[in-house]
């Protein structure tokens, strides 16, 4: 490892960098899944992290399911299942109402 | 180096490339290896938020131009501070510890040539300070693409003296030769070179019948409009886990939009920096903590696209 920059560094996603001990990243990931599946619900998608197996569940109200491996894979997984990418910068997340 | 140049100036790199290029990986590199010696490093980030100060501190002196990029808005800044470093080492006594290189990190939003013109121009900086050479840094992996569509980025190459190539593990030797003979239609002067996180990398000999895919002609004003800065505070209600599926749904989304984000963020494991380039991410990095960290959970965002007041209103109402 370059004692500059820290490079390479360790593996994992960057969106799980933010916990270091094997406790925070448990409690992350169960956090994570559940705003996860707040934002995904009103597009008719469910997500589950039991913290178990690694990776995400995503699941379509007719009951399709996949395992995703992070949240990049996520949003690629629901734009397939929903024909468009969930944008945050959509409307229906800027009006005040 | 330590002793006077001949003619008692200083020596100026101007250090530029595009947004995310990889500009302060390379120069936290060469301030590591000591490629420059005693070296006065000013970086100039278009945002008011600085964060390549943190990572270039070993650097003998630095000084860091906030909010402003320095070949346009913020040339003043440039010139005094500049102007200050030739008064301080004005008072040094000739044999004394003085002052003898300068390294520039322009923004990645700047052009080279225009503070190269500046500098140049100013008449109290021409008698001290030499510009030594303009190093342009260009990002292997996104450079095919904003060659296409940015005039900036034409621009930037077109004032190197030295191209110095990053990224260059992340894209095939087809991809790379196309791209480095465009290069050299753009500047056939400059050298060409690469590096992979700021270590020399070797680059074979470019072949003479490489063929350069012709670039289409840009006119100056863009529709798309331009690409500018935009600060975000964090909620304090708001979590980086929560920030992080935000913001991986928005580079998915926006990614192409979004040239450039940066920041740091308080988490669990410490003070994390994030950085993207469109939608790749680097891998984050926990930073040591420090006295002033007033900065932390301000977040940089440079792209086109979007309304300024949006970003906020967004991650409040996706994950708040």
């Amino acid at each position: 490892m370059c004692n500059a920059c820290g490079n390479p560094a360790v593996p994992g996603h960057w969106t799980e960098a933010g916990a270091a001990t094997p406790g925070d990243r448990l409690r992350a990931r169960f956090h994570r899944a559940g705003l996860l599946d707040k934002v995904l619900r009103p597009y008719g998608l469910t997500a589950h992290d039991g913290g178990v197996v690694p990776g995400i569940q995503l699941s379509t109200l007719s009951g399709n399911q996949s395992i995703v491996p992070d949240l990049s894979a996520v949003w690629a997984e629901a734009e397939r299942l929903l024909g468009r990418p969930i944008d945050p910068l959509d409307p229906v997340f800027l009006n005040d109402d | 180096m330590t002793t006077d140049f001949v003619d008692g100036r200083m020596r100026l790199t101007v250090l530029g490339g595009y947004l995310g290029s990889g500009k302060t990986t390379w120069l936290r590199h060469q301030l590591h290896v000591g490629r420059f010696g005693p070296v006065h490093v000013i970086v100039n980030e278009a945002a008011e938020t600085g964060v390549d100060d943190v990572l270039l501190a070993s650097a003998s002196g630095l000084t860091l131009l906030a909010g402003g990029c320095s070949c346009c808005t913020g040339r003043q800044d440039l010139i005094d501070a500049l102007r200050t470093l030739c008064d301080q080492r004005s008072r040094v006594a000739s044999d004394g510890q003085r002052l003898h290189r300068i390294v520039l990190e322009t923004s990645g939003l700047a052009d080279p040539a225009a503070i190269v013109a500046a500098i140049q121009g100013d008449p109290v900086l021409v008698n001290h300070i030499v510009i030594e050479q303009t190093l342009v840094v260009v990002d292997a992996l996104h450079s095919l693409a904003q060659l296409q569509t940015e005039p900036l980025g034409r621009r930037q190459i077109g004032a190197a003296d030295r191209l110095i190539l990053s990224k260059c593990d992340a894209v095939d030797l087809a991809v790379l030769t196309q791209l480095r003979a465009i290069l050299r239609t753009l500047n056939p002067d400059a050298l060409q070179s690469a590096a992979e996180l700021g270590a020399e990398q070797p680059l074979p000999d470019l072949p003479d019948n490489a063929q350069a895919p012709p670039l289409p002609p840009l006119s100056e004003d863009d529709t798309r409009g331009p690409i500018f800065p935009t600060r975000l505070k964090i909620d304090a209600n708001i979590d980086w886990s929560a920030f992080a599926l935000w913001l991986s749904a928005l580079l998915h989304a926006r990614g192409n939009d979004l040239v450039r984000v940066k920041g740091v963020l308080p988490t669990p494991a410490g003070r994390l920096l994030l950085q993207t380039v469109r939608k790749v991410v680097q891998s984050p990095e926990i930073l040591p903590a420090q006295d002033n960290q007033s900065e932390d959970g301000t977040i940089v965002f440079i792209g086109r696209g979007f309304r300024p007041e949006d970003l906020q209103k967004s991650l409040r109402r996706f994950v708040g």
